[in-house]
């Protein structure tokens, strides 16, 4: 995408040089006006427009399989996620945990997150496992993620939410499967 | 009827596209407040079934203004200048409006609409 | 400059200096003169401007290193707060709204916008205005919780202090002078251009600040009721927001970016226009394309309102809502680009030359490309979900604000400084300050995107070492200080060349339109006489125009009556339809605008007597203002020396520019109140903890009755309009006193209902919203009474009446609208409850 965009940059403005360092041309009024249409409904028109049509067809999809939709198979793991000034605080319903600024989550599974907020608008976000979802009061929103690789994340709040905004951080544990019901063991009484 | 040179007629096919999208937005946020079809029906429920007709309606109005107003265009060639430029601009916003209508109407016709 | 002197010439301009001559001293505060105004509205701005960049330069001054301690949370969350809202409100909207105001009367020929009190009264709000919201920085109370306050935050329990109602009253009161200019602007632009200037011949520029202030009139209106609504909630404790009540915080964001995204076209409409006035002139052709650049304008004037929610996709809305914004998203590209090829094409098939306002077009062209292909990406839903909030979106904005905006504007400055000062701007700095603004700019930004896409978030005062984020800052901060500097260099290239600065010759740059067949500098009446239009480029095809102009050859050489006039043309042809006269200078703007002052402060004080004593006298002064109008001896005088039988003064007709500026005005009106009824459904369907009493509060039969007198009295006034135009006029003044009398009934009527209602405003949103439907029907149906009351004194001293019927029909329409809103609130508030079934 960004190789793409950067070749369009260059076209463009390598255009507009030329234009100005070309000799002058000598053409007549009614070349000119089909030179400039030609212009308008291929630069302004045909060449965007495919642009646009490639991209929804494309982004539109993916987006949609990035929904939190039933999936066969294995049900994806709930956790809860409260957002306060400024805190996280975290719940496994499926097993009684809870914590606070930090997040364990099994590698290679599919979680759905469900993201709540105690006080002003928050926006939950581990940039290296994928798109954020807002925390706002009065609302669940649910984000589906997957961590590939056990290891450790960082997660931050993404919507300015007052004077402790830029420490408002989460630590993130992705753990192997076996090392993740460890976990749950332990922290179960 | 408005005539393809009137002054309104610069603003009006815009208009009606607003009209539309509000009402495919509004209509698909009350739909789905009031009676959610099922998420596992995908993008074959009665809400998708009327925007999609809604759209369609919306479009075939738009085209039609739009053969009018090229139609006026090109045959009263000898209309005062500035009547005949409001002609022709107004067949392009028509034909803007109709592009419009279609291209954002389309994921009616793939996506489940509340999830 | 050197044009050659004749007596007939002399006495001319001496005549036509003495009634439009501004006065110097402290009485230059009264002048409404739109050139005197235009640069006032753009030397603030750049007041502005420069604090807006300090407070930038300090947060990159933070930022320039990991944890760093020069500003604490605190300082930073209010430094970029009050540098986005200056930048947006105080620098950018009203710096092209006075490039418009300067420029737009030149160039289509008239000697003065018709309004011209109301550009007074803008320039003050908009200095007032500005002064509270700068004060609160110095108070230590400035904003902060960014330049789109999102709701809780901003709310009491999480602002406690008087930082959000800076905001909102100040950003208010700015917005009141926006609209008006943009009101003006639009009427302006519609009745006044000059004999023969139809729509296709009207200059390009004038195409897009039509567009902008349209825009304007349906954009602003929609922050404006956000503005109010939350006021209310902060100050009276109305819960609009507040979940636990039945409100939404998401009904803030709606309304702020149905305001917000616009914006954004409505900072680079005119930013275009000026590209597209200068790309001809520097190509030394037409412009290629003009009927698609104005199809563009129109698109994206429509388009750009369908965009809002591409701010919003991070807070859960069904994906395929998304997807609909997501293509309109995409789609307003077409437009911008159909716009860059014409001028690609222009160049393309003209003789270019390179001067230096063609340098800063070409860095226009570069970032805001770029900016525009970052737009596309962010409009992508996935991608969005990764990079909102975070750098990348500040890089994204600041490439296509500072590229869509600043840029264009400094080649407009360097093109039309000669207009104003009569002397070249010098090539030689000029190029320094480009180059150097244009690489520091890239330093800054290019490497942003980098910043972002590693997850540093947006609105952080600081960070920790480590992240791979250091670099990146170092070098944004830097750049952001080759970009001061490159400014710096603009801004004293332009100050030494009002010394310096070689001699222009008239119209040096050869330019084809009418500005420049001003003198240079102009006139305060810009035209002895206002020339015959009969072409889209005047001056390449009659370059001898400006003498004839000069020599009084062309309409309304004549100022014997000692009054300012300016040609009514039709909106389509242009032909000649009266005369307009317009009113001289004035104190009632200034004094107006410091009442309304007092008044915000007072509301910021929490003192609500004082505030509705000034308010009270405020309106009561607009009072007098529109007294000064139509027939009044000021403007009006029989035994004038114009020539019977030729062209009728505009209180004449039943189609002055009274009644388009009420028009406007109305749209703006229809916008806020159309805001407030998507507000009311929006609380309906989706506020979480919504609650409906099973029947509505308000009395159905009582309302009702309310709407008999009010119904009768429309029809009535309707009925005199209808009669006026078949030239009767009898009992006219009896007849108005008693619409006035059926409007107070209607009132009284409203009263009663809002006092026996069981309405508690303060525990449900619900009945806070029904609290301000009343509210605003009571102040519509006030303003009519006093308006249809004034009418009937104005009768009866005999400036109105079938003689002059002007303003009945002004007044006509406002009764009209009133009615209008009642019955759509009775649909919605009374009627559609009940139908619900009250679930
Ligand atoms: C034409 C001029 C400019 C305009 C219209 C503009 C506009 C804005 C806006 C609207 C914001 C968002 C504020 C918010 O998030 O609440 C912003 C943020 C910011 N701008 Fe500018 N800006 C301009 C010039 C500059 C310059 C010259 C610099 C620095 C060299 C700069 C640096 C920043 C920074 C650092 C932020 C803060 C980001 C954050 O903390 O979230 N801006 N600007
Ligand atoms: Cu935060
Ligand atoms: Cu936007």
């Amino acid at each position: 995408m960004f190789i793409v965009a950067a070749l369009v940059l260059l076209a463009v403005v390598g255009l507009w040089v030329r234009a100005l360092y070309r000799p002058p041309p000598d053409h007549d009024e009614t070349t000119q006006r089909r030179i400039g249409r030609r212009w308008i409904i291929g630069g302004g028109i045909i060449v965007p427009g495919i642009s646009i049509v490639i991209l929804l067809a494309f982004g539109i999809p993916l987006g949609h399989r990035m929904l939190p939709l039933p999936v066969p198979g294995e049900a994806p793991l709930k956790i809860e996620v409260t957002a306060l000034q400024w805190r996280w605080d975290i719940r496994y319903p499926d097993h009684g945990i809870v914590s606070t600024n930090r997040l364990v989550i099994p590698a290679g599974r599919t979680i759905d997150f469900h993201v709540g907020s105690a006080d002003v608008i928050h926006s939950f976000w581990i940039p290296r496992l994928g798109g954020k979802i807002d925390a706002i009061p009065g609302r669940i929103n649910v984000l589906r993620l997957r961590a590939d690789q056990p290891g450790q994340y960082r997660g931050q709040c993404a919507e300015f939410c007052g004077a402790g905004h830029a420490h408002m951080v989460l630590a993130v544990e992705a753990l192997d499967a076996a090392a993740f019901d460890t976990w749950v063991e332990k922290q179960t009484p | 009827m408005l005539a393809p040179s009137h002054p309104l007629q610069l603003a009006l096919g815009l208009i009606v596209w607003s009209v539309w999208f509000v009402a495919l937005y509004g209509g698909l946020s009350i739909g789905c407040a009031l009676a959610p079809p099922d998420a596992d029906l995908g993008a074959r429920t009665w809400l998708n079934g009327l925007l999609a007709a809604l759209t369609a309606m919306t479009a075939a109005w738009l085209v039609w203004q739009l053969r009018r107003c090229w139609r006026a265009a090109r045959s009263r060639t000898d209309d005062a200048p500035n009547r005949r430029f409001i002609t022709i601009l107004s067949a392009g916003i028509y034909a803007v409006a109709a592009v419009s209508t279609l291209v954002i109407g389309i994921p009616v016709l793939g996506l489940p609409p509340c999830p | 400059m050197n044009e050659p002197a004749s007596p007939g010439r002399d006495r001319l301009d001496a005549e036509l200096e003495r009634i439009w001559g501004n006065p110097r001293g402290w009485r230059a505060l009264s002048v409404v003169n739109h050139s005197v105004l235009g640069l006032r509205f753009m030397g603030t701005a750049l007041v502005f401007f420069l604090i807006g960049g300090i407070l930038a330069m300090l947060m990159r001054t933070q930022l320039a290193m990991p944890d760093q301690r020069l500003l604490d949370a605190e300082f930073y969350n209010q430094a970029f707060t009050m540098h986005g809202t200056v930048m947006m409100f105080l620098f950018a909207v009203p710096m092209l709204e006075g490039l418009a105001v300067y420029l737009i009367p030149k160039m289509i020929g008239a000697r003065d916008l018709v309004f011209p009190r109301l550009s007074a009264f803008g320039y003050w709000c908009y200095l007032f205005g500005g002064l509270i919201l700068i004060s609160s920085l110095f108070l230590g109370l400035a904003p902060n919780t960014g330049w789109f306050m999102y709701t809780p935050l901003s709310s009491t329990v999480h602002t406690p202090g008087s930082n959000s109602d800076f905001w909102l009253l100040g950003v208010t009161f700015i917005e009141i002078s926006a609209v008006s200019t943009a009101i003006e602007l639009v009427v302006s632009i519609l009745r006044s251009r000059t004999a023969g200037m139809s729509l296709d011949r009207m200059p390009l520029f004038a195409w897009y600040i039509l567009g902008m202030s349209l825009m304007i009139v349906a954009g602003f209106p929609p922050l404006i009721l956000g503005s109010i609504l939350l006021e209310l909630e902060r100050a009276a404790g109305l819960p609009f927001f507040d979940v636990a009540r039945g409100g939404d915080p998401v009904l803030w964001q709606h309304l702020f970016w149905l305001f917000g995204h616009p914006e954004v076209y409505i900072i680079f409409l005119p930013a275009a226009g000026i590209v597209s006035t200068l790309i001809p002139v520097f190509a030394q052709r037409p412009i290629v394309g003009y009927r698609w650049v104005v199809l563009s304008i129109i698109t994206t004037g429509f388009l750009s309102f369908s965009l809002w929610v591409h701010h919003m996709f991070t807070i859960g809305i069904p994906h395929l809502a998304q997807a609909f914004f997501s293509a309109a998203s995409m789609l307003v590209a077409i437009p911008t680009a159909i716009q860059v090829f014409a001028w690609l094409a222009t160049l393309w098939t003209g003789k270019p030359v390179l001067r230096l306002p063609m340098l800063w077009l070409i860095g226009f062209l570069v970032v805001f490309v770029a900016g525009g292909l970052t737009g596309v990406m962010l409009a992508l839903v996935p991608f969005n979900w990764q990079v909102h909030d975070t750098h990348f979106v500040v890089a994204h904005m600041h490439y296509v604000l500072v590229g869509g905006m600043f840029f264009p504007l400094v080649a407009g400055l360097y093109y039309w400084l000669p207009h104003v000062s009569g002397r070249m701007p010098s090539e030689q700095l000029g190029r320094w300050g480009f180059w150097l603004t244009f690489i520091g700019f890239n330093l800054t930004f290019l490497i942003m995107h980098w910043t972002g896409l590693l997850g540093m978030p947006r609105r952080v005062y600081t960070y920790e070492a480590g992240l791979g984020w250091d670099l990146p800052n170092l070098v944004s901060s830097i750049g952001g200080f080759v970009m001061a500097i490159g400014i710096a260099t603009v801004l004293l290239d332009i100050a030494l060349h009002f010394r310096f600065g070689r001699v222009a010759l008239r119209n040096p740059w050869h330019a084809d339109s009418l500005e420049w067949a001003t003198g240079t500098p102009p006139r305060a009446y810009n035209f002895a006489s206002q020339p015959d239009c009969t072409t889209r480029h005047p001056l390449w095809e009659h370059p001898d125009l400006p003498d004839g102009i000069a020599e009084g050859k062309h309409w309304l050489a004549n100022a014997g009556h000692g009054r300012r006039e300016t040609l009514g043309t039709d909106p389509v042809s242009g032909s000649v339809r009266e005369i307009m006269r317009l009113p001289g200078n004035s104190w009632l703007p200034l004094v107006i605008a410091l009442g309304l002052a007092v008044m915000f402060i007072a509301l910021l004080a929490r003192s609500y007597p004082i505030a509705a004593l000034a308010a009270l006298a405020s309106v009561a002064l607009m009072l007098r203002w529109s007294w000064v109008n139509g027939l009044h001896p000021a403007l009006y005088d029989e035994s004038g020396a114009f020539p019977a039988g030729a062209l009728p003064l505009h209180p004449h007709t039943f189609d002055g520019p009274g009644l388009w500026g009420m028009g406007v005005t109305l749209l703006a009106n229809a916008s806020l109140f159309l805001s407030l009824l998507f507000g009311w459904f929006y609380l309906w369907t989706v506020a979480p903890l919504w609650q409906a009493p099973a029947t509505s509060p308000l009395p159905a039969t009582t309302l009702l009755i309310a709407a008999l007198p009010l119904t009768a009295a429309t029809l009535w006034i309707r009925r005199i309009v209808t009669r006026l135009r078949n030239g009767t006029a009898a009992h006219l003044q009896v007849q108005l006193w008693g619409i006035a009398v059926l409007g107070v009934a209607y009132i009284a009527v409203l009263v009663q209902v809002l006092i026996a209602a069981p309405l508690s405003p303060t525990r449900t949103a619900h009945d806070a919203v029904i609290a301000v439907f009343l509210g605003y029907l009571l102040l519509h149906a006030a303003l009519a009474c006093v308006l249809a009351a004034l009418q009937a004194l104005r009768v009866r001293r005999g400036y109105v009446g079938h003689h002059a019927p002007y303003e009945t029909v002004i007044v006509e329409k406002w009764w009209s609208y009133t009615l209008l809103t009642f019955w759509l609130t009775y649909g919605c508030v009374v009627l559609f409850p009940a139908g619900w079934g009250g679930s």
